[in-house]
This record gives structure tokens, sequence and C-alpha cells, in this order.
């Protein structure tokens, strides 16, 4: 047994790195990564001495050689094996794009602080989208080489043009005969005018409902106005009858930060295990839109936020120890791209960026966005990711300069810091974000509020993962 | 010039003239794309101004917030200094693995076969 563990030994310089990029934890820790996120947690001494080749703690070297960090010099299937796993990461892009958001109207009876559209008044019929518009949109939906399409009904509140939201799934599920993708559907709804004619439809289309909830009553209320200052009872029985009526996994909800949830994470989350709801994503507020017009809700800096986050996260953790079910939807997107091969597909964390490739946006006048940010941002009056109208080719949108600028010139493998980010594989690029916050579609990353983010946020999850075995059973579990 | 006070490895030698925080670095131990890496890096908190001196990169440092201590972004910016001297030498002995391994994961796409359709 000596004998083989020592035949086994790699000597001094008895290996050869692989592309690996390092982040430094806390002063006695450092995480290395390797092409594709696997990662080792090392001392800053350990990381010194693989580099310089003097290296003896044979065990370390083991988990090194196992993570594709480093290899015996001669080997190819390192390298082989990393390319499988590159290769699987980047799968999604020959099958584009997954997400058609049609907004179906920019009327609302909501009044949100934060709101990111110019929301319409209920009875200006000039902002909805036209049938004809829908067939044109969905057209192109269809032309998409994905072989799942959602389609996602958005608004505005969606449910205003109903009779819309009808059409375009009964002719979706009848262009889907010729087509035969995997067709779903959802409508991103505040709920208050949800009826039983809506919830028989939904049932028979199986159709998700994705909501709104902020918390408890008064941060609710607080932030999302409506007449009669009942936005929060509309959204709980709302989300009960879809519950009871279609099954409690098809309705989820998302909230919103705003300085008045700064230091309300825990009662956050209690509201929505009490509506036994198992998934909050702890979402800060989007720089685009209404939100940062007065009093939007967004004044407070990324640490503040941090705070918040890693308040709730402690909460979610507390919870699954007693046993009840909860997942941080952003830790678990990420923890995927940490622990496993997969890329979710989250618009926000690819490089490529997700906008286009991800999803496109099929505005009510027929104008299409590469995402729903970039739908925002022309809303304030700049039409930067405004790819086309639904009366131009597939071939004109998915080419146009539009989308292919900001989709090349913000790649992180080759964006300054971010290339040499150990970070990089969890990342992304979000040139809409880096477009509105510093006017280019990379950005300076050391100036980002993105990164800045972000950095953080792997860095926490990291950590606890680290120290807490716990916490690491859990975003194994998340990432599946 | 020889380091002194400076970080091991780095070479280099501090300043701090009123207003003005100085950091010297040896050429012959740390190169000008670390450097420039290492400014990037700090933006928010420092810039840096490089200039060539004969054999030292002299790093003038202009702290963005009136409170700044000068010794913390000495240190600051030569740590990151440091890390960026190992990031460059990591990379340049990497490179060729690097190269291969996207050739292999970007080679067997299909999408330089002519068997992928492009958009009509």
């Amino acid at each position: 047994m000596k004998l083989e563990r020592a035949a086994m030994a790699l000597p001094a310089h008895g290996w050869q790195l692989l592309p690996l990029r390092f982040h430094r934890l806390d002063p006695d820790s450092v995480v290395l990564t390797n092409l594709v996120g696997e990662h080792v947690f090392v001392t800053p001494d350990e990381l010194s001495a693989v580099v310089d080749g003097t290296c003896s703690d044979q065990e370390l070297l083991a988990r090194l050689r196992a993570a594709h960090l480093i290899q015996v010099p001669g080997e190819t299937l390192p390298a082989e094996l990393l390319a499988i796993k590159l290769r699987t990461r980047m799968r999604r892009l020959p099958d584009s794009t997954g997400l058609h958001i049609f907004v179906v109207t920019l009327r609302c009876e909501h009044t949100c602080r934060y709101c990111q559209v110019s929301r319409q008044s209920a009875a200006k019929n000039e902002f909805d989208m036209t049938e004809e518009t829908a067939r044109r949109a969905l057209e192109l939906a269809f032309r998409s080489p994905s072989p799942q399409l959602k389609i996602e009904f958005q608004g505005g509140e969606p449910l205003l043009n109903f009779p819309l939201v009808r059409w375009i799934t009964a002719e979706a599920r009848q262009m889907n005969a010729e087509y035969g993708k995997d067709l779903a559907f959802v409508i991103a709804t505040n709920l208050a005018l949800l009826d039983e004619e809506i919830l028989g439809f939904c049932a028979k289309e199986q159709v998700h409902i994705s909501t709104s909830l902020d918390g408890p009553q008064d941060l609710h209320n607080g932030n999302r106005r409506r007449p009669g200052r009942d936005s929060w009872q509309q959204a709980v029985a709302g989300i009960r009858r879809v519950q009871e009526r279609l099954g409690p996994d098809r309705v989820s909800a998302l909230m919103t930060t705003t300085e008045a949830s700064l230091g309300r994470a825990g009662e956050i989350i209690d509201a929505y295990a009490g509506l036994g709801l198992h998934g909050v994503f702890l979402r800060p507020v989007s720089p685009y839109g209404f939100a940062l017009r007065g009093r939007g809700g967004a004044n407070y800096d990324v640490g503040r936020w941090l705070e918040f986050y890693a308040a709730g996260l402690d909460r979610i953790i507390e919870l699954n120890r007693q046993g009840v079910p909860m997942v941080e939807i952003y830790a678990s997107i990420i923890a995927k791209k940490m622990l496993t091969n997969a890329d979710p597909g989250y618009v926000d964390l690819t490089s490529p960026a997700g906008i286009g490739i991800g999803a496109l946006v099929y505005n009510y006048d027929g104008d299409i966005y590469a995402s729903d940010e970039g739908r925002m941002l022309a809303e304030m009056g700049d039409r930067t990711f405004r790819l086309g109208t639904v009366r131009d080719s597939y071939a004109d949108i998915m080419l146009s300069d539009a989308l292919l600028n900001p989709l090349t010139e913000s790649i992180t493998l080759s964006a300054p810091m971010c290339a040499t980010c150990a970070f990089e594989p969890y990342c992304g690029a979000d040139p809409v974000f880096h477009h509105a916050t510093m006017g280019d579609f990379t950005g300076h990353k050391a100036l980002s509020a993105f990164c800045r983010r972000n950095t953080a946020v792997f860095t926490l999850l990291l950590r606890r993962m680290r120290d807490d075995p716990y916490f690491r059973d859990l975003l194994w579990r998340w990432a599946q | 010039m020889s380091p002194a006070g400076g970080a091991p490895g780095t070479g280099t030698e501090a300043t701090d003239a009123g207003a003005e925080i100085g950091l010297v670095f040896d050429q012959a131990v740390v190169n000008l794309d670390a450097l420039q890496r290492a400014a990037y890096a700090v933006a928010a908190e420092m810039t840096v101004d490089i200039r060539v001196c004969g054999a030292d990169y002299v790093c003038t440092l202009f702290p963005r917030g009136p409170d700044a201590a000068h010794k913390t972004l000495q240190h600051r910016f030569r740590a990151e200094v440091n890390d960026q001297v190992l990031r460059v030498r990591i990379a340049k002995q990497t490179e060729p693995l690097r190269n291969l391994v996207f050739a292999l994961a970007f080679s067997r796409t299909g999408l330089a076969d002519g068997d992928a359709e492009g958009p009509a």
C-alpha cells in the first residue's frame, strides 16, 4: 500500500497548471476555480506552493487533479474532459431562444412605486397589443431553434387584455401542431383580476402563474398601490385560489427589495412560507424606469442590499433546518453553475449575455426588444436594445447590430477583470445593466454595482459552503 | 533602485509626501501589464498614475475619497499588484492548454460544418 501511494505521489515540479483563476475569500483562504467553475479551497501558502511547483501535500495535489486544476505533463484526458464540460455549459447557445415575452397591454390598475414601465390607465385601449401584431410575433417565436418555447404574458397587467391572452394561447397551440415544440405558458399577473373564467382557462391550458409578493401586508401595500389599498389581500387570495385549483406548484411569486424592505428579510420570507410558497427570489430593485424616479424605492446601495440578502439567506437556512423547505432562487441558480455542468440560462448570469439568445420581448406596439430591461430603457427614451418590429424577418432581428454589438462587446471571457476573475464561470455579462448605468456594454467592472453585488454573493455562498456542511448539502439539493 | 519596505517579491518602495502617495516597483520584478491590471482593479478606491523612471515604475496613487488612509491605499494597491503578477504568471503558463480546451470544445459543435442551418 505504501509503495502504491509512493508511486502515485507527485514530486516537486511534477505537475502542470491547468487554466485556473483565484479569489481571496479571507486572509487565510483562497478559492481556485477551473474553466468551468469547479473549485477547491486552499490557503495562500498552498496557492504559492502549487504555482511554484513546490507543494508536497499529496492529498491537496490529488484534490487539485480531480478538479482539473493541475495535471501530470503529457496527460490528455483533463483537457478533453474540460472541453466536454465547457461545451455542455454552452449547449444552450445553438438552441436559442426559449423565452418569448408578450406585452399584451401597458394598461394596469396598480401604480407600484418601483414600476419599471410606463403604465397606462386601465381605460386606454390604444396600449393593447392587436391580434395582427400577436400573430406576427408568434410566427417569429416559432422560428427560434429552441425545442422548448415558453410564452410569458406580461404588461402592464396582462389580465386586462385577457381575450388576447386566450387568443395567443389558442393560436400558439394550433401553430405548434406543425412545429412540435415543448410549449409552456406563463401569466405574470398581480392576481387582482383573477376570476373563475381565468382560473378555468389556466387549468385547461396548464398555465403557470407568476405573481408579485413583497412580503407582509404593510410592506406590500406600501410598495404596490391600487385603488382600495388592497393589493396584498388580492395577491394572497389569488395565490391561495391558484394553489387550490391548479396545484401548489403552479404559482410562484417574486419580490422586489425597496428601502422599506431592508431589515425585514425574515418577515418577508416568513410571509412566503406562511402561504406555502417554497421559493423566494431576493431581488434588488432594477436601475430602470420609474424605480429611479423620485420615490421609486431604489434609495439604497449595494452594501445595504447585501446585508438584507445575507439576513434572508440566514432565515431560509434556519427554516430548512426546521424542516420547512424553502429555496432562495438566486442562490439556487448560482449553485447550479457552481456545482453542476448545466447552465440554467438565467439571463443576467450568462455569457454571452442572455439578451435575444435567452429571451425576446414583443411589445404591445409590435416593437421587439432584446430583454425586458431593454424595453424598460426604451420607456425612458433609450431605444438601444430595440431589435426591430414584428414586421421584420427573423434573420433581421437576430442578426441586427442592436443585438450582436452588445453580445460581442460584453463577453466576459475577454472583458477586463472578468477574464481573470475566479467567478467568471458563475457570472454574466449583462450589457443592458452596464449600458444603463455606465453608458457602454462592457462596463468598468471595478466601478460596477453588478460586479460588486455578484462578487459579494459568490463570496458569501462559497464561504458558507466551506464552513457549513449543512449549507453545502442544501446548495447541492438546490442545484439539482 | 532597490526594494525597501515593499511586499516580498514585488520590489517596491513607498513614499508619502503630503497629499501625494507614491509606490515604486522594480521593472525586473513587476511587469507593466500586471501594474495596469492592478490600477484598473482598484479604480473604485483610487486612480493610479504610472510612469517609467530608469529601471522602475513609479506609481502615484490618488484616493477617490477624502478620508482614505495613505498606508491603507498603499497596502491595497501593493496587494493587488501581487495578485495581478500571479495572475499574469498563471495565464502565461496555462495559455496553450486554455487554447487547446477551447479548440476542443468548439471544434465539435457542428457550427463550422455547414450542417447548422442559419436563420432565414
